[in-house]
């Protein structure tokens, strides 16, 4: 029996090291032009010498529920893909940029060629089976898609005996990136 | 101490968003201030004697800034729409706007708004220039055939001139994640601007036996306009953290210079004294009134585009 998919990912942020590879997969496998990406790396250090943290993690499009660009993409060339992806239909895409003030996690931007566009959790490899481009690439195991309407387990295990947080929940939008501390 | 670091490059997002620049503002202002004089000119038709309120009276000749109102309204609609078509990224694909229709999106009620604008403002100015066809027999038939509907067709401007007024504002309030833009406020305040930019216009073009009727008209809308700016700038610093600042940005950041000199002293205080001392007969009319209430409303699109994206992502 299937069932309708609705992928997240958690990022673990102990294990990543910030090495970049996810960026550079994501802009080798989607063709991401100089000067722009899809996903990127946050490095936050707190505190004074010598008490000193510094939480590394990779960040990208949360595929919101509840997506404002979805709201108010005047087309509809940014929609809901229905495996809980938001994804960008460029043939329908103006280059209005609606959607770009839309975010409230700044996930978009313009292509050259004059659509909006931002990370699609590489849909295309997902239609083959296959784990996004930065996920199969992530070193240190750092990236993880889950299917949150699954019950195999993994993302409760993921979870489990971690603090999770996610990017300004209050926004409203129910975002779908998890960090785990 | 907290230091962020991130090779994040998308420069339409950093280190601010910077995505609507000068096109957008002057469509803003175009947009408010022809919706402004379609309202007007609708609204005379409608008041007029025999219009819909006075039907026992035969119609009036149409006053000369009826007409001006009714050609200007589609004209600097139609320039202020090939500014939006500027700023398009992906003009070829303009056509996909009139492909869909999303309820949610202001940006598409605002697309189908001004595709309504434009057939009947072209009737209503065809209309009201009846008398210089002459040597046209059809295009006087067709100008007579559309005067029995007149009322119908003024009563439809009206509305739809209202709407593009508010659609301005409400376009760029519904971006909740920029916090000087979230403000329901914007919408009235952009609506207000825009009637007052359309009553000053005419007031510039008015012969003098008129302008006391635009002028007092003015004064009301500025009334108006600054009880809408009050309204917007308390609903900032009566806001969220965010809001707050983004407001602070406005009224004593980088923005206050232009936001106090250009538009809240030249665009509102200014004009409406100068006009209230017109209107009780103490100074002559003077086209540096409206010509302060043009460019204030021009100013405040400005100081609201840029300012909005200067300030920091809601968070």
């Amino acid at each position: 029996m299937s069932r309708k998919k609705n992928y997240a990912m958690v990022i673990d942020t102990r294990a990543c090291v910030g090495c970049s590879a996810c960026v550079y997969a994501c802009k080798s496998e989607n063709s991401v032009p100089e000067g722009f990406c899809r996903d990127w790396i946050e490095q936050k250090i707190q505190g004074s010498f010598p008490n000193l943290t510094m939480e590394l993690r990779s960040n990208r499009c949360q595929h919101c529920e509840d997506a404002p660009c979805v709201t108010y993409c005047p087309t509809g060339s940014s929609h809901y893909a229905g495996d809980g992806t938001v994804q960008i239909d460029r043939d329908l895409c103006t280059g209005c940029k609606a959607c770009l003030a839309a975010c409230p996690y700044d996930a978009r931007y313009i292509h050259p060629i004059g659509y909006a566009d931002k990370c699609s959790f590489c849909q295309h490899r997902l239609k083959k089976g296959l784990q996004p481009a930065c996920v199969t690439t992530c070193p240190t195991d750092a990236l993880h898609l889950v299917d949150l309407n699954s019950n195999d387990g993994i993302f409760e295990n993921l979870l489990e005996d971690r603090k999770t947080t996610q990017d300004i929940v209050h926004a409203g939008t129910g975002p779908k990136l998890f960090w785990l501390q | 101490m907290t230091e962020f670091i991130t090779n994040k490059v998308n420069p339409a997002v950093l280190p601010h968003l910077e995505i609507w620049g000068s096109d957008v503002a002057i469509y803003l202002f175009l947009g408010g201030l022809s919706g402004g004089l379609l309202v007007i000119s609708a609204a005379m038709v409608l008041l007029q004697n025999g219009g819909i309120f006075n039907k026992n009276r035969p119609r009036e000749n149409y006053s000369g800034m009826v007409q001006v109102a009714s050609l200007l309204a589609p004209v600097l609609l139609g320039i202020g729409m090939l500014f939006l078509f500027l700023d398009l990224e992906f003009k070829l694909h303009v056509w996909r706007f009139y492909t869909n229709f999303n309820i949610t999106s202001p940006m598409s009620w605002g697309s189908w708004l001004l595709i309504l604008f434009f057939p009947f403002s072209a009737l209503q100015a065809l209309v009201v220039f009846k008398n210089y066809y002459q040597r046209a027999p059809k295009f006087q038939q067709l100008a007579a055939v559309m005067e029995s509907q007149l009322d119908k067709i003024a009563f439809i401007n009206v509305h739809v001139g209202l709407a593009i007024g508010v659609y301005t504002g409400i376009l760029l309030s519904t971006f909740y994640a920029r916090p000087l833009w979230s403000s329901p406020a914007l919408g009235f305040l952009f609506l207000f601007s825009g009637l007052s930019s359309a009553a000053a216009l005419l007031l510039l073009f008015a012969p003098r036996e008129e302008k006391t009727f635009f002028s007092k008209m003015d004064m009301y809308l500025i009334a108006l306009e600054g009880f809408a700016a009050t309204l917007f700038i308390l609903g900032g610093m009566t806001g969220i953290e965010t809001a707050k600042e983004a407001m602070l940005l406005l009224l004593v950041g980088p923005y206050a210079p232009w936001f106090w000199v250009l538009f809240v002293l030249g665009g509102l205080i200014v004009p409406l004294l100068l006009e209230t001392f017109e209107a009780i007969g103490k100074i002559k009319f003077t086209p540096l009134v409206p010509l302060l209430i043009l460019v204030g409303g021009l100013s405040l699109r400005f100081i609201i585009v840029f300012a909005g994206q200067s300030v920091p992502t809601f968070s």
